[in-house]
């Protein structure tokens, strides 16, 4: 295969345009850049929190100055946390009307189909606009089966025992430095709590927006997942594309009861001065199901790992990723299942595509503990390289502890067949259609577990990156 | 009945921080040439500039030498010369079979030469097979600039001190086009509890030429630890073919830790197999650097742990040239309470297209209490490549049990040959037919 003759034009080109665009500075509240005690506490005062959640905040500042950033991944070492605004407050308050939210947000969410799709196909939605929660409706049906879904904020004030219970309980502040960064500025974010047996049969989506330069984003999402109850959570994200780096730091924490079963699903497009440095975990309990959908297209650094611990028998795990990563980008995405219990399962497909000299990987950790037998877990990645310029790496890490089971793991990385090209060209599809043809093969078994819109957008996206990529 | 011929270790007074100006004063009066001296001096400055290596160094996160206190040992135990293969160990001599007169053969006892023997028709042929001791002296320009070149000393302070405390080794020389039909076999015995060897191997093939060669460590299990610190490096010529084996069969008192690297040039093939049976603990850094176009490496490999053994594996198939083809398949069994970790790693350059990689780990769990990680990779930075690995763990196949049972096995036997079955791949590339018999004997044993 020849290296390409026209410049390429993909995602990434047209992102400035749909998605890259920025509304002018507005914020009724910006914290002063940097980090210290005095902006968590100003951050924990302008939310009014109770004085246990102050507390937890000051106590995770000091575990992030004590831990060390990590030396593997990607290259961290321009991130400056002195530079970096924590809080920036953009509205007086949430909320439940589109009506109410200002206009220039309103608008900015309109460009990115919000409102429309809410309408269309969702059971409710939430938008964050940097540091808040601007908007947030479920629909009543819904309420009215005491399913809640709230800004994190919002549970945290409304529903404090419900809240306390259970957060930070799957990820400490301890686990990982942004974990522990994440603890201390944490804002926004979703809480869902799903009540006994209640199936919410339409997606749940969140979308988080970054407007503010020079901005961390922190938003932090609970969900609560009871007895044999079912919820699908869709969240989505871009920023404006700016000449210097923003912080995207999330905590995501997940608890599937006996039974249930939780899909989360996740199409991160940040642009591609985003540092995107997520702890993503879930505990699934006896015969629950959880299942990470992860597709990583934007951001110039993302590193995240979704994890499925299984506390109980009977629970079964998934992760689906994608991760795409053009010039400039290094996607050191991959996933973890921990079989803590007997008789759980897991299965993890992984699906890479490194291309004008991008960088894409999977990370993965199968675990299996003392106790913990008759596990099955089986692992698939597949990385395609499209081009000399760019890398792919897989390494899965593989720990077990107990006999009876079986632990698989394959992974292949190899260019886009020429018997494959061979075969559409003979046929007469263009060459270059015929790679998007054997790209979106290559990522449908994960596309077709996306909501169909979604898997729309995803197919037409991967469509446009692969314009112009084949000589 | 042989007499005992063993050498007691004694602890060098004024520790471990005392024993890299004693193996230097040894190596200057031994007449090592100045560039092979320096070599041990840089490497004592970079020792004395390290820690031992902990769970903080990534090779080092899931191997505790902890239990290994080096200053104890005895890095200067001499080791009896033998007059002929009947003076040697029984245990060795048992391992050569009868077959001693047809080899060319070097065993080597703690830090010490006990036999070389190269055989005439070796002789002939302008091989070499001697002690490295012999060929520091004799061919000093053959190693220069070969000797310690692919091991980085600074990997930690183990391959330091390694390289500044070397003890003799092990050199073997092919000219070019030779083909050398006759194994050549270099055998490592330590006598007892308190060793502390460091022998380097060096094998060179020119170009065009092939040979057989097997290093084999071995000792009787003795009370109290032994330690082997290894260094091989093998550097296979343009077209030339070399099997290597790397044969691992210590008592169960020795802690080994060995940096193995190889070599090869364009359109060389280069067949390696290493087998883990003995010692207590074992660290192995084999990396396999493909850096002529068209070379091949083809790696086949087995570790069997029973009771409180623990092995580390860690492989590195470097493609640094087009059209190369490595192909990897490590097994490891582990019975009681021991353990193993492969960690392998496939790195493609840019550039190196068309490359072909492959590499398999397979772990089969014979018991509750048993433990093994699997960490293979991927780092690829060329677009045409195929590059596939796979991992698994598990436990026997219940359908091939019921297989054999229902055709009347008892369970255990079963059992055993399922596990022989899953080692005889491996077995079955070692190259001689005495050698791959007694391995299998050893398997037999510890199935039990």
């Amino acid at each position: 295969m020849t290296a390409p003759e026209n410049p390429t034009v993909g995602i990434r080109d047209s992102y400035t345009e749909k998605y890259g665009f920025h509304d002018r500075d507005q914020f009724v509240f910006k914290a002063r850049r940097g980090l210290d005690p005095e902006v968590v506490r100003g951050i924990s005062r302008m939310k009014g929190e109770p004085e246990w959640m102050l507390e937890f905040r000051l106590k995770a500042l000091e575990t992030f100055r004590k831990k060390p950033m990590p030396a593997w991944g990607g290259d961290l070492s321009h991130i400056d946390f002195d530079e970096i605004y924590y809080y920036v407050k953009p509205t007086e308050q949430e909320a439940r009307s589109w009506e109410d939210v200002p206009a220039d947000m309103k608008r900015t969410f309109d460009r990115l189909g919000i409102p429309e799709a809410e309408q269309k196909f969702l059971s409710g939605v939430g938008a964050q606009y940097d540091s808040e929660v601007v908007y947030h409706r479920i629909k009543e049906n819904l309420e009215k089966q005491g399913v809640l879904f709230l800004s994190t904020d919002h549970a945290l004030r409304d529903h404090e025992e419900l809240f306390r219970r259970h957060f930070a309980t799957v990820i400490p502040p301890t686990d990982n430095k942004f974990a522990a960064l994440n603890s201390a500025v944490w804002s926004g974010g979703s809480f869902i709590y799903v009540p006994k047996g209640v199936r919410v049969d339409v997606p749940l989506q969140a979308y988080f927006r970054i407007n503010t330069k020079d901005m961390g984003q922190f938003e932090r999402t609970l969900i609560v997942v009871d007895e044999g109850a079912y919820v699908h959570y869709v969240e989505g994200c871009t920023a404006p594309t700016y000449s210097s780096d923003s912080l995207h730091s999330a905590v995501v924490e997940i608890v599937v009861k006996a039974g249930g079963r939780c899909r989360y699903t996740t199409i991160q497009n940040w642009s591609n001065n985003v540092y995107n440095l997520v702890t993503k975990r879930a505990a699934a309990y006896r015969d629950a199901t959880m299942e990470w959908v992860d597709g990583n297209l934007g951001s110039k650094l993302t590193m995240k790992y979704p994890a499925i611990y299984l506390m109980e028998p009977g629970a079964h795990g998934e992760v689906l990723s994608i991760a795409f990563a053009g010039r400039g980008q290094h996607q050191d995405a991959g996933a973890k299942a921990v079989h803590v219990a007997p008789h759980t399962t897991s299965k993890i497909v992984s699906k890479s595509i490194s291309k004008d000299g991008g960088r894409a990987g999977y990370r993965g950790l199968v675990k299996v503990a003392k106790g913990a037998v008759e596990c099955r877990s089986t692992v698939n990645c597949d990385a395609l390289i499209l081009d000399e310029a760019s890398r792919s790496d897989t390494y899965p890490t593989m720990e077990i502890e107990e006999d009876q089971v079986s632990i698989g793991h394959e992974a292949t990385v190899s260019k886009i067949g020429d018997e494959q090209l061979f075969y559409l060209t003979s046929r007469g599809v263009p060459k270059e259609e015929a790679a998007a043809m054997i790209v979106a093969g290559f990522i449908e078994p994960v596309v077709k577990e996306l909501p169909m819109e979604y898997a729309v957008e995803m197919n037409r996206l991967i469509q446009l990156q692969m314009e112009g990529s084949v000589g | 009945m042989t007499a005992d011929t063993r050498i007691l270790a004694k602890p060098v007074a004024g520790g471990l921080d005392a024993w890299p100006a004693l193996a230097l004063e040894r190596a200057r009066s031994a007449g090592e040439p100045a560039w092979a001296l320096e070599q041990r001096r840089a490497a004592a400055v970079v020792a004395a500039g390290l820690a031992f290596p902990d769970r903080r160094l990534e090779l080092w996160r899931r191997t505790d030498f902890g239990a290994l206190t080096l200053g104890e040992l005895d890095p200067f135990a001499p080791g009896l010369r033998a007059r002929n293969v009947d003076d040697l160990p029984p245990a060795v001599i048992e391992r050569l079979a009868g077959e001693a007169s047809n080899l060319g053969l070097l065993v080597r006892r703690n830090g010490a030469v006990a036999l070389e023997q190269t055989h005439p028709a070796l002789a002939r042929q302008g091989v070499v097979v001697c002690s490295l001791e012999r060929a520091l002296r004799e061919h000093p320009e053959q190693l220069e600039g070969r000797l310690h070149a692919l091991i980085e000393p600074d990997l930690d302070r183990y391959a330091a001190l390694h390289q500044a405390m070397r003890s003799g080794g092990a050199f073997v020389r092919v000219p070019d086009g030779v083909h050398v039909e006759l194994p050549i076999r270099l055998i490592h015995w330590l006598d007892d509890a308190g060793v502390a060897a460091a022998p380097a191997t060096v094998v060179v093939l020119g170009r065009g030429a092939s040979a057989t060669v097997l290093e084999e460590c071995l000792s009787a299990t003795a009370d109290g630890p032994a330690f082997f610190s290894g260094g091989t490096e093998v550097f296979v010529g343009e077209d030339a073919k070399l099997v290597y084996g790397h044969l691992q069969d210590w008592g169960r008192n020795v802690f080994h830790y060995s940096n193995q690297r190889a070599r090869v040039e364009r359109g060389g093939e280069l067949q390696w197999i290493q087998t883990f049976l003995g010692g207590r603990m074992t660290k192995t850094n084999s990396y396999f650097r493909l850096a002529g176009a068209d070379s091949s490496v083809f790696v086949h490999g087995f570790m069997f742990g029973d009771q409180r053994q623990h092995f580390d594996l860690h492989t590195l198939q470097q493609h640094a040239a087009e059209r190369t083809t490595s192909d990897l398949f490590i097994k490891a069994a582990l019975k009681d309470r021991a353990r193993s970790v492969y960690q392998g790693m496939i790195q493609v350059a840019p550039g190196a297209q068309r490359t072909d990689a492959y590499q398999a780990n397979r772990n089969l769990l014979l018991s509750e209490t048993a433990r093994a990680d699997s960490i293979p990779g991927l780092e690829i930075l060329a677009n045409d490549v195929r590059c596939t690995h796979g991992a698994t763990v598990g436990s026997v196949d219940p359908e091939q049990m019921y297989y054999l049972m229902a055709r009347g096995l008892p369970r255990r036997d079963a059992q055993r040959l399922v596990v022989e079955g899953f080692f005889a791949p491996v077995l079955d590339r070692i190259p001689l037919e005495s050698v791959r018999e007694q391995l299998r004997g050893v398997i037999q044993a510890k199935i039990g």
